[in-house]
C-alpha cells in the first residue's frame, strides 16, 4: 500500500513537471502590475498614506552638495578655486562670490531680515545655472585640460579622439552615478542620446568659438552642467 | 526665441517647494492693467517731525527737532525759528499755492506737493520693527512670528500683473505672499539689484552662450519626460517652464536693467553719493523695469532711519536724501513716455506708495536719539487719488493720532489697512478680498 501511494506521488510529480504550459520566458521589459499578484503578496497591507510630489530642498543643501562632489572644499576655498585667485587662469567674471548668490538662491539674509525664499522662480535657476557652469568649467580645466591626479569629478580616461557612442555611454554612465547617484542605462528618459547629441554639439562648438574648453573637453563641461542642473538632482 | 506667454509662465511660477497653491495657467484670468506701482518701505522708523507732519514748537511732551538734538548743516529747507532758549527750531515749509505744511527733511519733494496725498495720524498700535513693517505693508499685526497676510505689491502683482515678465521684485521691501496669490505673483526678493545682475551674468571664456542655452533647452525636454513619467507631473513640468523663461531671460539684454553702472549711466539725475544711493539705484532700475514694461510692481526700501543715539543728529539728512530721490523720481515719470500707452506718459499711470513702520517718539530720550512711537504718516502719489490733500492728523501735545473720521465701526483714527484699502479699491481690486480690516476712504478718490 505505502508503495503504491509513493508511486501515485511521484507519477503526479512528474506529470506537474512536464506540463504543457512552460513558465513565460523572461522578457526585456516587464509590464508593472498590481503587488497583490504577486505570489505571496495577496494579503500584503498597503500604505494609501497621502505621499507628497519631489520638491526643491533648501538652496543649503545644494550648496554643500556642490562643495562635496567637486572637491569637498571649503565655501571660501571653493570661492577663490572657482574665482582662480592667485592663478594665471584667474577669471573674476566666471564666478562672483557665495554672497552675490544667496539672495536669489532664496537663503534668509538675518543681516537685513530678508525671510527664505520658499518659492522657486527663474532666477533661482538662474543662479544655479551660473553656480553650475562656474564648478563644471574649472573642473573640465582641472581635471581633463590640465590633467590634474587624482582627477576630482571627470574620474574617467579621455579618448584620443572624439568618443563613439559607446564610448561615451561608459564615461556618461561615471558622471550620472556622480551626480544623479543611479545608472544612466536606468533613467526614465532617453539620456543617453540627449547627452550624446549635447557633448558632440559642445565638442565642436568649444573648437570653433576658441574658447579656454575645447573639443571633447567642452563637450564633457557641457554635460557635467547639464547634471548638475538637471530636474532629477534638484527635485527630491 | 521664448515667447512672451511662456515667460510669463515661468517667471513666477514655483516649483515644488512652493506652499502657494498652483493655479492651472489656463484658469488665471487675472486681469491685466497698463498701470505702474512703486512701494517704498523708509526702514527704521521715520521722525514725521522733520517733514510730513511737522513740529516746530515746544507743546506738551513735544520736543521739536532743533539745533540742540539735529545737525542742520545741509538741510536746505531749513530756516530758522528760535525757541528762546538759544536754540532754533525750523520754519514750516508751505510750497506756493499747496495746503501741505512739511518739515525742512522733506526736501525737493516739496516741488512734487499738489501730487501728494499726505496721510498724517495714522494708527499703528505697534512700536515693534517687524510687527510695525508688515502692519504698514501688509494691513494686519503679525499673528505671533507669522506674517499673515499679503502685502500690498504682492496682491496688486497677482492681480493686475500676472502678465508681466516679473510681476514684482521687491528690494528689502516687506513683501510677503500668503494664500489667495497667484503662484505668478511671487515676489522676486533680492536684497539688492546688482546681486541679479551677477546673477544674469555669464562669462563666455569657458563655455559659450550657444552650448549653455542647449543645455537648458536640453533639460527643459527632460524635465518634461520625466513629467509624462511621473504621478506628480507639476513639479517637473514648472521646472521645466521656469528653464524655459531662464533661457529667454539669459537670451536677452535683460542684465542691464538689473546693472549698477548701466543704471547709473542712464539714469544721471539721480543722486548716488548721499546715504541714500542704493536707494536711488532702485528708483533708477524702477524706471528702467516700468519703461521695459517687465514688472508691475517695484517695491524697495530706504534705510538709516532708526535713530535712538546722537546718530539722529543725521536723520534730517538722510529723509532729505530719500525725499531728493523720490522727487527726480516723480520728476522721471513725468518726462518719460508709457511703454504701452501712446501719448502718455508714465507719471499717468504710476502709483507710488511710501510707508514707514512707525514714527519717532516726540522726546528727545537720554542717548539723545528718538525711539519708536505709534503714530505714523503716509506718502500717496497717485493720477487715481485727490492730490495736495492731508488725511488724518496727530494731536498737538502728544503727536499721537486723532481719531477724526466717521468709519463704519465708528469715529477713529485711520490705519495703514484703510490706506491698502483705498489704494487696492482705486485701481479696481476688491479691497475686502484681500485686506480685512481696511475701509475705503472715498473721499480722496478721485
Amino acid at each position: 500500500m505505502r508503495t503504491c501511494a509513493l508511486s501515485l506521488a511521484l507519477a503526479l510529480a512528474l506529470c506537474v513537471g512536464c506540463s504543457k504550459t512552460p513558465e513565460p520566458a523572461p522578457t526585456a521589459t516587464s509590464t508593472p502590475g498590481k503587488v497583490e499578484d504577486l505570489p505571496g503578496h495577496e494579503s500584503l497591507r498597503h500604505d494609501t498614506s497621502h505621499k507628497e510630489g519631489p520638491r526643491t530642498l533648501s538652496a543649503e543643501s545644494y550648496i554643500r552638495s556642490y562643495l562635496f562632489l567637486f572637491g569637498g572644499l571649503s565655501p571660501i576655498d571653493t570661492q577663490a578655486a572657482l574665482r582662480g585667485s592667485g592663478t594665471t587662469n584667474q577669471d573674476n567674471t566666471l564666478f562672483d562670490s557665495w554672497n552675490d548668490y544667496l539672495g536669489a538662491l532664496g537663503v534668509p539674509d538675518y543681516r537685513d531680515d530678508i525671510a527664505r525664499s520658499t518659492q522657486t522662480n527663474a532666477l533661482m535657476l538662474a543662479a544655479f545655472e551660473r553656480i553650475g557652469v562656474a564648478l563644471c568649467d574649472r573642473a573640465a580645466e582641472r581635471d581633463l585640460k590640465i590633467g590634474t591626479t587624482p582627477a576630482i569629478v571627470f574620474t574617467f580616461q579621455k579618448t584620443t579622439t572624439l568618443p563613439t557612442r559607446a564610448e561615451f555611454d561608459t564615461r556618461f554612465d561615471v558622471l550620472h552615478r556622480r551626480f544623479l547617484g543611479y545608472p544612466a542605462k536606468l533613467a526614465p528618459t532617453d539620456r543617453g542620446t540627449r547627452f550624446f547629441t549635447l557633448f558632440t554639439n559642445a565638442s565642436a562648438t568649444g573648437a570653433d568659438a576658441g574658447v579656454r574648453l575645447t573639443g571633447q573637453d567642452a563637450g564633457w563641461d557641457a554635460v557635467c552642467y547639464g547634471l548638475i542642473r538637471h530636474p532629477e538632482f534638484h527635485l527630491y | 526665441m521664448t515667447t512672451r506667454r511662456s515667460l510669463l509662465q515661468l517667471l513666477g511660477g514655483s516649483l515644488a517647494s512652493a506652499f502657494v497653491p498652483w493655479r492651472a495657467l489656463a484658469d488665471t484670468t487675472n486681469g491685466s492693467s497698463d498701470d505702474f506701482f512703486i512701494f517704498i518701505h523708509a526702514s527704521g522708523g521715520w521722525d514725521v517731525m522733520l517733514s510730513t507732519d511737522p513740529r516746530n514748537a515746544r507743546s506738551g511732551i513735544i520736543e521739536p527737532p532743533h539745533t540742540g538734538n539735529m545737525t542742520k548743516t545741509g538741510i536746505r529747507l531749513w530756516t530758522d525759528a528760535a525757541l528762546g532758549d538759544g536754540n532754533s527750531s525750523f520754519g514750516l515749509v508751505q510750497p506756493k499755492g499747496s495746503n501741505l505744511a512739511f518739515g525742512p527733511a522733506i526736501g525737493n519733494l516739496s516741488n512734487y506737493a499738489s501730487r501728494i496725498t499726505l496721510f498724517n495720524g495714522l494708527a499703528m498700535n505697534t512700536v515693534s520693527h517687524p510687527d510695525g513693517t508688515v502692519f504698514s505693508a501688509t494691513g494686519r499685526h503679525l499673528a505671533g512670528g507669522r506674517v499673515p497676510a499679503s502685502s500690498i505689491d504682492t496682491i496688486i502683482a497677482s492681480e493686475l500683473g500676472t502678465s508681466q515678465l516679473l510681476p514684482v521684485i521687491s528690494i528689502r521691501f516687506p513683501s510677503y505672499a500668503v494664500d489667495g496669490i497667484d503662484a505668478r505673483a511671487v515676489p522676486l526678493k533680492v536684497d539688492s539689484i546688482g546681486a541679479i545682475g551677477k546673477v544674469l551674468s555669464r562669462s563666455t571664456r569657458y563655455s559659450t552662450a550657444e552650448t549653455r542655452d542647449a543645455v537648458t533647452l536640453m533639460l527643459s525636454a527632460e524635465a518634461q519626460d520625466l513629467a509624462k513619467e511621473a504621478f506628480y507631473p507639476e513639479p517637473h513640468d514648472n521646472f521645466g517652464m521656469q528653464l524655459d523663461a531662464l533661457r529667454g531671460i539669459l537670451s536677452g539684454n535683460l542684465k542691464d536693467a538689473f546693472t549698477d553702472t548701466t543704471l547709473k549711466a542712464k539714469y544721471p539725475t539721480f543722486v548716488y553719493n548721499n546715504s541714500q544711493s542704493v536707494g536711488a539705484v532702485n528708483a533708477a532700475f524702477a524706471l528702467e523695469a516700468m519703461q521695459r514694461n517687465i514688472v508691475r510692481c517695484a517695491s524697495f526700501a530706504f534705510s538709516g532711519f532708526d535713530t535712538h543715539t546722537s546718530n539722529y543728529g543725521d536723520h534730517a539728512m538722510s529723509q532729505q536724501d530719500m525725499f531728493d530721490t523720490l522727487a527726480e523720481l516723480v520728476k522721471q515719470l513725468e518726462l518719460l513716455p508709457h511703454p504701452t500707452k501712446t501719448g502718455k506718459k508714465l507719471a499717468d499711470h504710476t502709483h507710488i506708495l511710501v510707508v514707514s513702520e512707525f514714527c519717532r517718539t516726540p522726546q528727545i530720550n537720554l542717548q539723545g536719539g528718538r525711539d519708536h512711537y505709534p503714530n505714523n504718516s503716509a506718502i500717496l502719489i497717485s493720477p487715481k487719488f485727490k492730490a495736495n490733500i492731508t488725511v488724518g492728523s496727530s494731536d498737538k501735545d502728544q503727536l499721537l493720532p486723532v481719531a477724526s473720521r466717521a468709519f463704519a465701526n465708528g469715529v477713529r483714527a485711520a490705519a495703514p489697512p484703510d490706506v491698502l484699502a483705498t489704494l487696492l479699491s482705486a485701481v479696481g481690486i476688491e479691497p475686502a478680498t484681500f485686506v480685512r480690516d481696511g475701509e475705503v476712504i472715498k473721499e480722496i478718490l478721485a
